[in-house]
């Protein structure tokens, strides 16, 4: 008999967990939204926060989530910069180039990574990460609550952003039909380049939080990349509500499967899942 | 002539290196097949191998012999990829791409919880050790992948010069009307991806034979595709030389940078990204379209 009280726990934890799924996947999505690109290196991209507040932690003795204001800044401008110069460059040249070179990019985030923090797992712990909340009599991990709040903030105020400001409105424009967009005088090179660099800010976010759940290593991006793209899969392009929705569904999803099957098969079912969503409906639930 | 080199007595080391080439350009090349010239971004070669390396070391501890043991790790293979044909060929593009970038991290999962064979695990992890060497030295092995080796460098000029080989290049320059020209197009990419799978699979039974040492992590890692990705790229996608300098080029850097692993791959990837952009057709492009190559082939032409 299936104890339901018990099964309380794994679910809330999925929900919890699903919020951090779709903060990592919020980059991704609109990086494929507005450019039509895979990021593949936009687990590593994700890493790079964690290790970078891993950095600020250890040396300068900041806490993870102040260090965003160092850490957003920075991913910014380096997705700017990655869009700007080679990708802007790369979608000129073939298909496959934006791909290969964001492949080369991950290639270099991860040994870079390697080299200065050994493959040796870390994880960001600070005195609140380790507290747990209770409703109830059940207990749960703070981390988790903390990523669902960050992540509901992010979103709406992403949604906000590409409703109301020119920007914002210039990147959904130029998503939509690149050339008309030109038409209208929008420079979509320049449009790029700051959705690119948006989704780096929110990848530099769900770096942290990543960083305060998990223990990583410098090869954890790749499994970010996968759980990131399921999200977008399963909930949709374009579309912010499907994105959270599908970040919760692959947490219930490993959490459900964690608590039924052993630890270890998590991440294999939610792989599984992966490519089962992938085979069958590709647009995913709320896709367009 | 590279053949000889074992026995004359070449140091070790060397030998080494000249194995890793072969078998990495094997694999480079039928990335190549895949990439180039069917246009499949295929980022499962690593299931292909750590599956043909598992099936050898799995068979030497149930008693399969050798040389039995590499066909079997090559079949398995085939069979695998005969097996997710299915599902992945119905993704398209970068779809596809993500969708074998999962195939060999799930496989990754299978083995750490899969023990089939062998009570303790061995180097604290799932990893397994080679049971017998059965009577294969290092000049054998080394032969072998030698065979290998050359063996694809022909199979894809074979390719290339048969009906599989322009029904490819059309089906990667426009596969709707590919199809519409009677070209059976998921025939064609199953050939394609089968032949990649027996290639790599043969080569991941010999890699792995020499290391005598397999575990999920590396053998199923994705430094194998970026291995074959940045051998062809710079060599020239689509060239037929092109993964051979490619691969050169790649173990060269092995060799130079063997002491600083990590760095070799940082260089490798800002190697990658800099042929991207400035010269995509790699360096078989770049020769190409240099002067002295041209008059070369003028000559050649008999003008």
């Amino acid at each position: 008999m299936i104890d339901f009280a018990e099964l309380l726990t794994p679910i809330v934890m999925g929900v919890l967990l699903g919020g951090l799924y779709a903060l990592i996947a919020l980059g991704l999505s609109l990086v494929f939204g507005v450019m039509k690109l895979i990021n593949v290196a936009h687990g590593d991209l994700v890493l790079f926060s964690s290790y970078f507040a891993y950095a600020t932690m250890t040396f300068l003795g900041i806490d993870p989530i102040l260090s965003l204001i160092m850490g957003i800044p920075v991913l910014f401008v380096i997705g700017f910069a990655i869009q700007k110069y080679l990708m802007n460059r790369a979608f000129g040249i073939s298909m496959e180039a934006p791909l290969l070179i964001a492949f080369g990019i991950s290639l270099i985030l991860q040994n870079f990574q390697q080299i200065l923090w050994s493959p040796m797992a870390r994880g960001l712990t600070t005195p609140y990460a380790l507290e747990s909340f209770s409703i109830g009599p059940f207990r749960f991990p703070l981390a988790y609550l903390l990523n669902f709040i960050s992540a509901l903030i992010v979103v709406l105020f992403l949604r906000e952003f590409l409703r109301r400001t020119y920007l914002g409105k210039a990147i959904n424009a130029a998503s939509q039909n690149k050339r008309t967009a030109l038409l209208m005088g929008i420079n979509t090179g320049r449009v790029y380049a700051y959705a690119f660099a948006i989704a780096m800010a929110t990848a530099a976010i769900s770096g942290v939080f990543f960083g305060l759940t998990f223990p990583f290593t410098p090869t954890s991006g790749v499994s970010s990349l996968i759980l990131a793209f399921g999200v977008v899969i399963i909930g949709g392009l374009g579309s912010m509500l499907g994105t959270f929705i599908g970040g919760m569904i692959l947490g219930l999803a490993q959490t459900l499967g964690g608590y039924f099957f052993s630890a270890t098969a998590q991440m294999l079912i939610l792989y599984v899942i992966v490519l089962a969503v992938l085979a069958v409906r590709p647009q995913g639930i709320f896709g367009r | 002539m590279l053949a000889v080199l074992p026995v004359v007595g070449v140091s070790g080391r060397w030998l080494l290196y000249i194995f890793l080439f072969f078998i990495y350009l094997s694999i480079a090349n039928m990335w190549n097949l895949l990439c180039g010239y069917s246009g499949l971004i295929c980022l499962c070669l690593p299931a292909f191998i750590g599956l043909g390396g598992y099936t050898l070391i799995i068979g030497t501890w149930v008693g399969l012999p050798i040389p039995l043991g590499i066909i079997a790790g090559t079949l398995v293979a085939a069979g695998f990829a005969l097996l997710i044909s299915i599902p992945v060929f119905r993704l398209r593009g970068i779809y596809f791409a993500i969708g074998t970038l999962v195939v060999p991290e799930a496989l990754k999962f299978i083995f750490f919880l899969w023990r089939p064979v062998g009570g303790a695990l061995q180097g604290g992890g799932a990893g397994y050790v080679l049971k017998t060497a059965g009577g294969f030295s290092t000049t054998d092995i080394y032969w072998l992948a030698l065979a290998i080796g050359l063996g694809s460098v022909f199979l894809i000029r074979f390719i290339l010069s048969s009906k599989l080989g322009s029904g490819l290049a059309a089906i990667r320059d426009n596969e709707g009307t590919a199809a519409t020209s009677g070209i059976d197009v998921f025939r064609l990419k199953l050939y394609s991806f089968v032949i990649a799978a027996l290639v790599t699979g043969m080569a991941g039974t010999v890699f792995y034979l020499r290391q005598a040492y397999i575990e999920p992590a590396s053998s199923f890692s994705i430094m194998w595709t970026m291995i074959a990705m940045v051998s062809v790229i710079i060599g020239g996608l689509r060239a037929e030389v092109g993964p051979i300098f490619g691969t050169m080029i790649v173990v060269l850097l092995h060799f130079l940078l063997s002491r600083y692993a990590g760095y070799n791959l940082i260089i490798q990837g800002i190697i990658l990204i800099g042929v991207m952009l400035a010269a995509p057709q790699g360096m078989m492009g770049f020769i190409r379209k240099t002067v002295g190559y041209r008059s070369l082939l003028q000559l050649a032409s008999g003008r």
